[in-house]
């Protein structure tokens, strides 16, 4: 088993008048992402008067304030409380969340003519993403590289660089996590729902615009709808939310193609299962609880 | 008709409020207007609530023309301004009615004028605010700026519009340069050397030609990182941190050349380090320095953030008072 | 002596594009309202154009200068 990695004192700083930020660590993890995690949610259950935002983050996160109705300074107090309690990640500690399949067709057509017309900004210019990815990270082949990504779950860690988008972590060890460079120079053009990958974080588009991260595949269901149009959406336009498990799942043409004529007819609706489980257990056997988690998801 | 005409959409009008709260956290920054303290006054001299819809003009400003009695108000850049190519006063509320025509010349100092009118520009609320964001389409008029030969529609006002009421000359803000930006440093602030935070705080940057809502890149100086291996998941570049949330106001240096502050339209989050953050009472400062204008930061406590805050609450009350005397 | 104006600050260009021929050059006759340069700002290229008739007499900033507002960007002789 992997040894527990030790979180340095977390460091509480000022954005302003009107932000908190808070730095668990410089460094990715799941531990900081779980301290950071337990303390937003503890903070939410508070609904403190004057707390306007409360935006995880990966190895942070950071609250919105209306100082007019709350001392920055108070609040820190307040989250420095929670920290010692909650953020310590007791044995105990019980994550509520809720755990959701989300299609992915790798080596899609429509990522791959957008790869290829992006060549000349990538690292290595006569592999695809897939594979560059795959043998960087020590796979034999492209399927090592997805068998990878798609055995063990993820978690929503933050949302963010435009509305909607989900950054996921894989929620196994340091040392199995997958990591691969942006692009040398960012693309121009990403399409919508493109599942993409940068540094260890592995994303899905919300909508077609710039990006800098490989491209995977391409996911047939959005994370994101202005027009709330699908039930998923109908209370918010982001489906994602931070502390989200997602299992990303490989799916084949046929079956993209149905989800899409679903998306299209408004009555698609993702998988998702209510779920709790210990992120200190997960920690201590990520294989076990992920188990677990996908036997609920798929029950 | 409860409608106002755009004849021309000037150079880059938008609606704005107070901006939309409550969507940090998905990713959605909050718009609304630049200058909060031109937006509410405009907004006070009609007799509108202070976070009604207002249109924000942008270096050329649009040209208006009312279809009904109205009370309407210019604010923000210092900028002449016409009813029928007759000048009329800034900072004033003004008597208009059907078929009258608002202009705008070139402005002389400052860079985003407001146009507040009674009732409000009544575009659909969206999440909860009247706020353009062009960057994903949504709010404001059509999710975008205005454009010539269109109309917005107007709210119908509660008559508490007091046509003539001015606004004091030392209640109007000060618009000659070079801004002074007090900033809270801190963040990640540590990854620079102590050399490059002092000069960082002692240069005079300039507003560069990239500069509006979403942020202000700023040109002038260079900042050095402080040697370190890179933590897992931060990526290669020095200037790069584990991703993170940005507050409003934040300024990062990507390439340790120029500084950018974001601002009301910027991204929420990224993988920058971020060394410290404009006070909030001073983006409305940032909000009228123009291309070219010079900038610099001073570095201030949270209680320093605070109380500027406060005293521009007293400032608002007092202009409040002034003109419903 | 009549000058157009700009009208925002940014970047003064005299050409459409890199490759392209200016707009206008010194000696031109000008119509009200046709374009003779652009300036960036804001991430857009905002075309300027003349506000009366007459003839180039100088351009008085640099393809790629920087300008200010109200700065006098060219002089513009008899018709």
């Amino acid at each position: 088993m992997t040894e527990k990695i030790q979180l340095p004192p977390a460091r509480y700083e000022y954005g302003g008048d009107e932000f908190v930020f808070v730095e668990l660590d410089q460094a990715m993890s799941l531990e900081a992402n779980f301290a950071g995690m337990a303390v937003t949610n503890a903070l939410r259950e508070e609904a403190i008067d004057g707390v306007v935002d409360i935006c995880p983050s990966n190895a942070s996160y950071m609250v919105q304030v209306d100082p007019d109705r709350l001392d920055p300074r108070e609040l820190v107090e307040e989250l420095r409380r929670l920290e010692s309690t909650v953020g310590t990640l007791p044995d105990d500690y019980v994550l509520k969340t809720r755990v959701v399949d989300v299609p992915v067709l790798f080596n899609d057509p429509w990522t791959h003519e957008t790869l290829m017309r992006f060549r000349d900004r990538h690292q290595d210019p006569d592999a695809t993403d897939l594979e560059y990815a795959a043998r960087i990270n020590g796979f034999d082949s492209v399927q090592g590289v997805i068998d990878a990504m798609t055995s063990a779950p993820w978690i929503v860690t933050m949302l963010g660089f435009v509305p909607g988008l989900p950054f996921c972590y894989q929620l196994v060890p340091r040392d199995r996590q997958i990591q691969v460079p942006k692009y040398v120079r960012p693309r121009t053009d990403t399409p919508e729902r493109t599942f993409g990958f940068g540094g260890a974080f592995a994303v899905v588009y919300p909508v077609r615009g710039a990006g800098g991260y490989q491209m995977f595949g391409m996911a047939p269901a959005p994370v994101f709808d202005l027009s709330q149009s699908l039930p998923d959406f109908a209370d918010d336009i982001s489906f994602p939310n931070a502390n989200d498990v997602l299992r990303y799942r490989a799916i084949d043409m046929a079956e993209f193609e149905a989800t899409r004529a679903e998306v299209e007819n408004g009555t698609f609706r993702y998988r998702i299962r209510e779920v709790e489980f210990e992120p200190a257990g997960l920690l201590a056997d990520p294989d076990a609880v992920n188990r677990e988690l996908l036997e609920v998801l798929y029950r | 008709m409860s409608e106002l005409l755009v004849r021309a959409g000037g150079l880059y009008t938008t609606v704005q409020d107070t901006g939309r709260f409550g969507y940090y956290h998905m990713g959605m920054p909050p718009s609304g207007a630049m200058d909060v303290y031109s937006a509410v006054v405009a907004n006070m001299l009609v007799g509108n609530p202070d976070g009604a819809g207002v249109l924000e003009g942008t270096y050329v400003g649009p040209t208006l023309e009312f279809t009904d009695d109205r009370v309407v108000a210019v604010t923000g850049a210092d900028v002449p301004v016409t009813v029928n190519d007759e000048p009329v006063e800034p900072w004033t509320a003004i008597r208009v009615g059907s078929g009258d025509v608002l202009s705008f010349a070139m402005i002389r100092a400052g860079c985003r004028a407001y146009v507040a009118v009674s009732g409000g520009i009544d575009v659909p609320v969206y999440l909860g605010s009247r706020s353009t964001y062009t960057l994903t389409g949504i709010g404001g008029h059509q999710g975008r700026k205005l454009v010539d030969d269109e109309t917005l529609p107007l709210g119908s006002g509660d008559g508490s519009a007091r046509p003539g009421a001015v606004v004091p000359e030392e209640l109007r803000p000060e618009l000659a340069g070079p801004a002074e930006l007090r900033t809270v440093i801190g963040l990640c602030s540590y990854r620079l050397t102590e050399d490059a935070l002092a000069s960082f705080l002692g240069t005079d940057w300039k507003v560069t030609k990239d500069a509006d809502r979403v942020g202000y890149r700023l040109r002038g100086g260079k900042l050095d990182f402080t040697d370190r291996e890179q933590p897992f998941g931060a990526g290669s570049d020095p200037a790069n941190v584990v991703d993170l949330g940005y507050p409003v106001g934040s300024i990062q240096v990507p390439g340790g050349d120029e500084p950018i502050v974001l601002l009301n339209d910027a991204v929420t989050g990224g993988g920058y380090a971020t060394i410290g953050t404009v006070i909030s009472v001073d983006r409305d400062r940032i909000a009228q320095t123009k291309t070219g204008d010079a900038v610099r930061f001073t570095s201030v406590d949270l209680d320093t953030a605070l109380a500027a805050r406060r005293d521009r609450r007293e400032r608002i009350e007092r202009v409040r008072r002034e003109i419903t005397r | 002596m009549t000058t157009i104006k700009a009208q925002m600050p940014g970047v003064f260009y005299r050409r459409p594009a890199p490759e392209k021929p200016a707009y206008v050059d010194d000696g031109d006759k000008i119509s009200e309202g046709q374009t003779i340069a652009l300036i960036e700002v804001m991430k857009t290229f905002n075309e300027v154009k003349a506000g009366e008739s007459g003839t180039v007499a100088e351009f008085l900033v640099e393809d790629g200068d920087e300008v200010d507002v109200g700065q006098d960007i060219v002089r513009l002789g008899e018709v």
